[in-house]
């Protein structure tokens, strides 16, 4: 035992001084911060100033509606939202907060404007009038104009020149603004109250609460993307650190270290020193990013809260938390065992090429396997996808965030797991005495079953 | 230090890979402060031998055992194992790898650490202590993986080829340290190919060859048991008595000497009187035993 945790120590304070340790430790939360701040840069970059808008009107009377509409087309969102209360205010960098889509709500963060102008036409032909609004957008002077042909009640097309037509906040804003003109008009020309069919046709709110064993508690559904997001962590640990556990084993057979090893420890409690340390050194990682991405996302909620931007955390109680860590370890483990014994097989790095297969494989499956216990989480299928090794970490959490199952069916779930640990952890060592000392050479499987059943 | 002063004692071990044996019912006894050389051809099961000795392959049918105890994970504390193809970790700093080492052999990392000093101190490597391993020339790491082997104070070392990769000089610092090892009543197995070094230092040797045991006993009654005389001869005249096959069984010529092969019943003096008697003018006449090369070659040629 003693031995063992001489093991651990040496794989988990080794790692930690490597370099490569140091360096994603530092660039992991840098790259974090990159990607969700730079892209925000980059769109407040592009639209700190206007865009300028020319609105060609063949049928002369839509201009009016237009420009009010794209000057509160920000208000869209949560106007239907609130129900169809109007904001009268024209004022186009008030920034409304409740949108539901994420492009919206960011360029509403940045507060995109827009300047609306109409062109006259002066019984000029379209096409001359195009001819002179394109030369303008390619001096800049303009950004976009919308050209809104007579039959545009009739036959709902309009169209839309700019420099840029695949810019999506824009072609889409403008788009809804253009669309809700279009239908006021018509519903105005038809005689129809247009508040009246806001009112009429609002939308409803669903407020969804989870009935369990501590009473209600308001669910967000943000405990179903735990359950997800758990899965993925374990998956990105694997990614990253099932290749450390395949080269700290296949190094010390190729310096052949393993055999002054063996004559001190068992295998056993090598191949598990090992699978621990590295374990060990994952939960460290993460931690140090977890605090920095913990302490990045407190200033980040807060910063945009004081800009009057309502972010929506994810309320889940503290016992779905401790689940979710313990079913993460649980998972690495598991699926670091696959690196393991596979290591054990090997003789070269580079015989291990497709080792990821296995463990896209079964993390693809249990993923799939979710859907289903989401629907029906107390069946049998569930019951049993949830304690079998491999799937049970994800769907076992599936289970608990949806409908908590009984205490005994998790600490089944954790129980058979970490047994299945021990057992190929149990199984590499086997492989890996019988298969390196024995042999010195790489192993089929057909070869690995037959040593398992000599001693 | 132990029952009978035997240390090690092997009864009938036999071990089988697939259909391959590579051991066959092989018994023999290690007497404790001694060295006792295992020698034998390339192939031989020597390795496989010593394996099961130090507890990392189980034999099929036989029984180890180790200071009068059956052979366990416990008792890998109380051995030394330096094996043929040396593994030592290439990046890590040399006193932290010999600390390690001193671990898992059940030291507390002080203890590791004030022995480590000691031994790097003896083996003329302080130096070094801070630097990565594969900074070391190969006889230096050589001498690394020796200190890993005995800084833990094994009664039971076991060394296969310890002597490859050093210069004379070291060599003779390893001899020396070998023998103070012995004095400290140390068992020590000794495994190798080199026959002139197991000569120098054993005083007990084990041949086996094609799994099996071919020879046993010291040094001393191998090489009187085994039943080649010769002499060293170099003498002006004399040819006619070197022709009596009474007497001579053959000549070989070394240079400026012949080694006269005595035939069987024939005694050296009788050689020697006759050689006189014919004039010969005799400046060299040494009784010589075989050398271990010569049984090696022997014994391995007979039972091939």
């Amino acid at each position: 035992m003693k031995k063992l945790l001489v093991i651990i120590r040496r794989e988990y304070l080794g790692r930690l001084r490597t370099k490569g340790f140091v360096i994603s430790s530092v660039l992991g939360p840098l790259i974090m911060i990159g990607f969700t701040v730079v892209p925000g840069l980059l769109i407040s970059m592009q639209t700190s100033s206007a865009t300028k808008v020319a609105v060609v009107d063949l049928t002369g009377k839509m201009y009016e509606g237009v420009r009010e509409s794209i000057l509160t087309s920000r208000d869209e969102e949560g106007d239907r939202r609130e129900g169809g209360r109007k904001n009268e205010t024209a004022q186009p960098a008030v920034v409304q907060p409740g949108g539901e889509a994420q492009l919206q709500q960011a360029v509403q963060a940045v507060g995109a404007q827009y300047e609306v102008e109409q062109v006259a036409t002066g019984g000029r032909p379209v096409e001359e009038i195009k001819h002179e609004l394109n030369a303008r957008v390619r001096k800049g002077e303009l950004g976009v104009y919308l050209v809104l042909p007579e039959k545009i009640l009739e036959e709902g097309r309009a169209e839309y020149y700019g420099r840029n037509v695949s810019d999506p906040i824009t072609t889409s804003q403008l788009r809804h603004s253009l669309n809700r003109a279009v239908i006021e008009q018509r519903l105005r020309e038809a005689n129809i109250d247009q508040n009246r069919v806001r009112q009429l046709s609002k939308n409803i709110v669903l407020e969804t609460t989870k009935v369990s064993e501590g009473g209600l508690e308001r669910d967000s559904g943000g405990g179903f993307a735990l359950a997800m997001f758990v899965g993925l962590f374990i998956y990105m640990a694997i990614l990253m650190y099932g290749q450390v556990i395949l080269s700290s084993v296949v190094e010390e057979k190729t310096t052949r270290v393993s055999e002054v090893l063996f004559s001190s420890v068992k295998p056993f409690h090598l191949m598990l020193g090992k699978l621990a340390g590295v374990a060990l050194v994952a939960i460290t990682q993460y931690a140090l990013w977890a605090v920095a991405f913990g302490a990045f996302a407190l200033y980040g909620v807060g910063m945009l809260a004081s800009r009057g931007m309502d972010v929506p955390l994810p309320r889940l109680p503290l016992s779905f938390a401790i689940y979710a860590l313990l079913f993460f370890v649980l998972g690495f483990l598991m699926y670091a065992t696959i690196y393991l014994i596979v290591a054990a097989m090997v003789t070269t790095e580079k015989e291990a090429g497709q080792m990821a297969m296995p463990v896209i494989f079964l993390s693809v499956i249990s993923i799939y396997l979710a859907f289903p216990v989401i629907r029906n989480p107390n069946s049998s299928f569930s019951f049993w996808v949830s304690i079998a090794p491999f799937f049970s970490p994800i769907t076992m959490l599936v289970r608990i965030v949806t409908e908590t199952p009984p205490f005994w069916q998790i600490a089944l779930s954790l129980g058979i797991g970490m047994a299945s640990v021990v057992f190929f952890v149990w199984l590499a060592a086997r492989v890996y005495r019988v298969g390196m000392l024995m042999y010195g050479k790489s192993a089929s499987l057909p070869e690995v079953l037959r040593w398992l059943k000599q001693s | 230090m132990s029952e009978n002063g035997v240390t090690l004692a092997l009864r009938s071990v036999s071990k089988k890979f697939d259909e391959f044996v590579a051991v066959d019912d092989l018994s023999l006894e290690v007497r404790a402060g001694r060295i006792f050389g295992l020698i034998g051809p390339n192939g031989a099961g020597k390795t496989t031998t010593i394996r099961m000795i130090v507890n990392i392959l189980a034999p099929d049918t036989g029984r180890i055992e180790l200071f009068g105890e059956q052979m366990s994970e416990r008792l890998q504390d109380r051995i030394g194992y330096l094996p043929e193809e040396r593994g030592l970790y290439k990046k890590m700093r040399v006193g932290e790898q010999l600390r390690y080492f001193g671990e898992l052999k059940g030291l507390t990392a002080r203890e590791a650490e004030t022995r480590l000093d000691r031994w790097l101190e003896r083996l003329k490597l302080s130096e070094w202590k801070t630097h990565k391993t594969d900074e070391l020339s190969k006889g230096m790491q050589q001498k690394i993986q020796f200190i890993a082997t005995v800084m833990h104070e094994p009664d039971l070392l076991i060394l296969d080829e310890v002597f490859s990769g050093l210069d004379p000089v070291n060599a003779e610092l390893m001899k020396d340290v070998l023998l103070e090892l012995k004095a400290e009543h140390r068992t020590i197995i000794f495994s190798t190919h080199m026959m002139s070094q197991a000569e120098e230092l054993c005083d007990d040797i084990c041949l086996i060859n094609r799994s099996r045991k071919v020879l046993e006993g010291s040094l001393r009654e191998v090489k009187s048991s085994f039943g080649r005389r010769a002499v060293a001869l170099r003498a002006e005249g004399g040819d006619a008595v070197l022709k009596d096959a009474r007497l001579v069984a053959g000549v070989k010529s070394y240079g400026d000497y012949v080694e006269v092969v005595l035939a069987e019943e024939a005694d050296a003096q009788e050689l020697l009187r006759r050689l006189v008697e014919s004039g010969a003018r005799v400046t060299r006449f040494e009784q010589v035993e075989p050398s271990l090369h010569d049984i090696f070659l022997q014994k391995v040629g007979e039972s091939a």
